[in-house]
């Protein structure tokens, strides 16, 4: 199976590609649209040097060769959610060319090579089922600055794809271009897929469009690989053809064949001049440009001494970094020890209540309170994890929670002694086997002076003080 | 102006010719109502004596100019019923200048057309007769047709037009009066209706060099809005136009342009060569290498880019919907019912030279041409200051006599090669033609040399004296 | 040249001619393509297309957002309207 993948993804800017409208998804129908927008007669485009920004960063972070000089053309053709009948893209000349990922593959690094990424508009939307003869056009997402990412044709499974999209998700949020979200359509992809037999040559290629999630990229690529192997295995021949993914049966389908090929007529914009991107507005933006995902993994593993599949997890998602750089800011408590709280029973306590990562920004300073208590053993571990919960819920701060819970550890010697010497007494014959050389034993004291100071003893301690008595 | 002349009375003088549109040079009138409260305002700055450059001027304007609250059709039906919800950058500076708008001009559709027949509101008339058959209407020439006949009858003092590849000079020239075309990119196009991006150029219709002069002055600013909008810097174009121009001119005339020539226009350029001879002006034989190429250049370019730019009438947004069962039949109906016979024919070429297989064939290969076109002028420029040409290579013809489109698209051919370098070009009434008819000659400048060529064609109309 | 498919081209350009239009046109579009043909005598294997006379941008904006119209006023001119939708017959993928 042979793979390659073109990737829209939305710019996180404030206004449009060629209009000042507000880049904005939610608003009201036509809410964001202006006569540019609309296409109306005479209306012309200005270029949005916020894009370019984006552009350039994405250019660093990919490897890309930034181009210079960029040509904006049209690609004609007619669709109702096109309101000026052409949509304003790169061809000939798009700002970055030859750039490449590396993605997880087996075990082991892939190096994915990316031909070309260039600036386009994206198109209005249209509501069809609303009414039964009618649709509604909103065209709010009309000018919305896109990079179209065109992969070449590396990948050979739909682990890959969704290894490399997700890479690629995750470099973008990192960079802030794209804010990532899939479901509303910041980042969608067409699959181009063919298959062939080892040593042969590539077969006819079907492009499935627009994708928006990963468990979708995967169904499709699924159904239409079985797909063309049927066909062919039943000496077939695979017809190139654009196939639309049905959601709702996880199949692809042929969009309905037009009576003539598409012919995009591109040429360059006769009202946009060509781009010339100076060095010296290269060399401003590239300061700028954020700590990529496996800067900050080597960082997480070699700084601070956090396990590999620990800092992976952390660094899967952007918001989970700025959770975790902010809780090390605000305490001397290990990284390790935070990262392993955080992976562990935060997340999961997020994932149960439906929390956004996010929302832990503003515990961070009570999370630390009681990891402090538990790494400087006023409370036990277990005891920590009783009141988590309740910090992330907001029901009070930790130093009262264990005063209230009332499960603060037993540290004073003096009265683990009485406790210790207390729980010895009648215990001759263990005694004796201990001094024996059973150190079963001992953890039936341990437990019984546990059980004697009702769970709030300091195990480590009660062992010491039990090490010594018994040894005399 | 005079400040005894009432801003009302003028007004009234053009309005009520304009109204009665003998030659059908208006689409669209404005009400006296609507104008009533400019007219009022104007006449009060005279009043205070603040008044600003064309106050209570009245003016025409090409129906390309999207006006806001104004009817704007383009003279095509697909646009017939569209009201703009905003002022294009050229209209808005010329209101900014206290001129008071008569109505819209007639022109052909989209600009498409070499004689203003294309319109779908019917041709334009020109108010001159031939002295051989009196009986005949004849074109006024196009685009910007019904612009240069209004300026022509005395329904307005000037009128913007635009010109792709003539349509203001052309026009001009038939019909006995003055028409600038400026370098590409010293008048905005934000909010004109688009033909051909990459050539279409704003510029005024008057009755003298002067006026000309003034209403530059009004329009030609920088406009960050167009992208192809120039930001150098602008000059007064009218405060020394009468002045003897500095130092000893050089005027080319190009001999490949005079070859087949009639009689009348050969006599034209003599003429000025004659009476200009006396100043200090020195004529120089240049000769272009890409002359042949341009018109083939030119309708190939203007085509394709129109191809794409009248995509967006499709009768879903604004203007005419025609009925379909399907969405693509509306699309379908709208877009064949709502263009007239010869925009239909220029999207057809424009969509041909742009599709696969023909692209670098046609379209890249006058891309090439056009620099070469560029290259040729600025050579010559070299040499010279200013050419001197026809404007076009006959005079005012029968409506209806010219059927062949190629036989129309030859018209441009003095005027299109100036479009496709984007330089400035001029044309003055210089005299008659056996007929009786007007001719035009054209003076092209070097980029933005506005200020000199206006100069320059002041002082051959002041030695020509058509007017009088 | 190549024989002209008409119906290609104004498939294409979304226009639906009639069949007496269609030989028209064709013969038109025809005629105009000999004519432009000459353009192939000359070699511009050394010329860099030229898209426009003006070779460089001045005009690029910051990231900003400016509104100063309505959804009425992009809605104003609109055939058909439906609340602040535009309003076509269905679409059929
Ligand atoms: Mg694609
Ligand atoms: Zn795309």
């Amino acid at each position: 199976m042979v793979i390659g993948l073109e990737v829209h993804a939305q710019l996180k800017t404030s206004s449009k590609l060629f209009s000042s409208s507000p880049n904005q998804f939610g608003s009201e129908p036509n809410e964001n649209v202006n006569f540019i927008d609309s296409g109306m007669p005479g209306m012309l485009p200005v270029l949005n040097y916020g894009c370019i920004e984006k552009a350039i960063k994405t250019g660093f972070a990919l490897d890309f060769t930034i181009n210079k000089y960029s040509v904006f053309e049209r690609k004609n053709y007619f669709y109702p959610d096109l309101p000026q009948g052409y949509q304003i893209s790169q061809f000939e000349f798009p700002i970055l060319t030859e750039g490449f990922i590396n993605i997880d593959a087996d075990e082991r690094q892939k190096k994915i090579r990316i031909e070309r990424a260039h600036l386009e508009q994206d198109a209005g939307k249209s509501i069809h089922d609303i009414d039964p003869k009618y649709s509604f056009i909103d065209l709010n997402r009309v000018g919305t600055p896109l990079l179209e990412i065109v992969s070449y044709p590396d990948l050979s499974s739909a682990d890959e794809v969704v290894n490399y999209m997700s890479s690629l998700r995750q470099i973008l949020m990192y960079i802030d271009v794209c804010d990532g979200n899939m479901q509303e359509g910041s980042l969608r992809a067409d699959v181009n897929l063919s298959v062939r037999k080892p040593g042969e040559d590539l077969g006819t290629r079907c492009e499935i469009k627009n994708l928006n999630s990963f468990k979708f990229i995967r169904q499709a690529i699924e159904y239409e690989f079985q797909r063309q192997i049927e066909i062919l295995e039943n000496g077939g021949t695979i017809e190139q053809n654009t196939m639309l993914f049905d959601t709702s049966s996880g199949e692809t389908r042929a969009m309905r064949s037009k009576e003539f090929s598409h012919d995009y007529r591109y040429f360059p914009d006769p009202d946009l001049l060509p781009v010339n991107i100076t060095q010296e507005q290269i060399d401003k933006i590239k300061p700028t440009l954020e700590e990529l995902p496996h800067e900050k993994l080597e960082r997480y593993i070699n700084e601070f001494k956090i396990e590999k599949n620990i800092s992976k997890i952390i660094i899967s998602e952007k918001d989970n970094t700025k959770v975790f750089e902010k809780m090390i800011s605000e305490t001397d408590v290990s990284p390790k020890v935070i990262a392993s709280w955080l992976v562990g029973d935060i997340f999961a306590y997020v994932k149960e209540n439906n929390f956004e990562v996010l929302d832990l920004l503003d515990r961070t300073k009570l999370i630390m309170d009681l990891l402090k208590l538990v790494s400087e053993d006023v409370i036990s571990n277990k005891a920590g994890k009783e009141i988590l919960p309740k910090v992330l819920s907001g029901e009070g701060n930790p130093n009262e929670l264990v005063k209230e819970m009332g499960l603060e550890q037993v540290s004073d010697t003096s009265e683990l002694e009485k406790i210790i010497d207390e729980a010895l007494v009648g215990e001759d014959e263990n005694i004796a086997k201990f001094q024996g050389g059973s150190d079963r034993v001992l953890g039936y004291f341990v437990g019984k002076c546990l059980k004697a100071s009702k769970g709030k003893g300091n195990p480590k301690l009660i062992n010491k003080i039990l090490i010594e008595k018994l040894q005399k | 102006m005079d400040k005894k002349i009432g801003v009302a009375e003028l007004y009234s003088e053009y309005a009520n010719k304009a109204k009665a549109n003998l030659n059908n040079s208006y689409n669209y009138v404005i009400d006296d109502d609507e104008n009533k409260l400019f007219i009022e305002q104007s006449q009060q700055r005279y009043a205070s004596g603040d008044n600003l450059s064309l106050d209570g001027i009245p003016l025409g304007i090409k129906d390309l100019f999207c006006t806001k609250g104004i009817k704007t059709s383009a003279s095509s039906k697909i646009l017939s019923n569209f009201i703009p919800q905003y002022e294009s950058f050229v209209t808005k500076q010329l209101l900014n200048s206290g001129s008071i708008f008569i109505g819209k001009n007639n022109c052909d559709e989209f600009a498409m057309g070499s004689s203003n027949e294309t319109s779908h509101f019917g041709p334009v008339i020109n108010p001159w007769r031939s002295k051989t058959s009196p009986d005949d209407d004849l074109v006024p020439g196009g685009s910007s047709g019904g612009s240069a006949a209004a300026v022509a009858e005395g329904s307005c003092v000037a009128s913007m037009g635009t010109d792709t590849g003539g349509s203001i000079r052309q026009p001009a020239s038939l019909c006995g009066i003055v028409g600038l075309k400026p370098t590409f990119g010293s008048c905005s196009r934000w909010g004109i209706v688009a033909f051909a991006s990459s050539l279409d150029q704003a510029g005024p219709l008057t009755n003298c060099v002067e006026d000309a002069g003034h209403i530059l002055n009004a329009i030609n600013k920088h406009d960050f809005n167009d992208t192809t909008s120039s930001n150098h810097k602008r000059e007064d174009y009218v405060s020394e136009i009468h002045e003897k121009m500095e130092g000893k001119i050089k005027i080319g005339i190009p001999s490949d342009y005079l070859i087949d020539v009639n009689q009348d226009i050969l006599n034209q350029i003599e003429n000025t060569k004659k009476v200009l001879s006396k100043h200090e002006i020195e004529f120089i034989d240049v000769k272009f290498t890409t002359t042949d190429f341009a018109l083939s250049t030119y309708y190939i370019i203007a085509p394709a880019e129109a191809s794409s730019n009248l995509a967006r009438y499709d009768g879903i947004r604004f203007g005419v919907r025609e009925d379909g069962e399907s969405l693509d039949d509306i699309y379908l109906n709208s877009r064949t019912q709502g263009f007239g016979d010869e925009v239909t024919r220029r999207i057809l070429i424009g969509t041909y030279v742009l599709s696969a297989g023909y692209y670098d064939a046609y379209y890249r290969q006058a891309q090439k041409v056009r620099r070469l076109i560029k290259d040729d002028f600025q050579r010559v420029f070299n040499e010279v200051d200013f050419i001197l040409t026809p404007t076009t290579p006959n005079e005012a013809f029968k409506i209806g006599d010219k059927l062949d489109p190629i036989s129309m698209y030859k018209n441009d051919i003095y005027t299109v090669p100036t479009s496709l370098a984007g330089l400035p070009g001029i044309s003055i009434p210089s005299g008659l033609s056996s007929n009786g008819l007007p001719l035009g000659i054209q003076l092209i400048g070097n980029y933005f040399k506005e200020k000199q060529l206006l100069q320059l064609a002041a002082l051959a109309e002041k030695e020509l004296a058509f007017n009088e | 040249m190549s024989d002209i498919d008409i119906k290609r081209i104004s498939y294409l350009a979304k226009l639906k001619l009639p069949l007496e239009k269609e030989t028209f046109y064709a013969n038109s579009l025809k005629d105009i393509i000999k004519w432009v043909d000459n353009l192939k005598e000359i070699d511009t294997s050394d010329v860099k297309p030229l898209h426009n006379v003006t070779e460089s941008t001045e005009s690029i904006r910051a990231d900003e957002i400016k509104k100063d119209n309505s959804v009425d006023d992009v809605l104003n001119n609109a055939p058909e309207r439906a609340n602040n939708f535009f309003k076509v017959p269905k679409v059929v993928e």
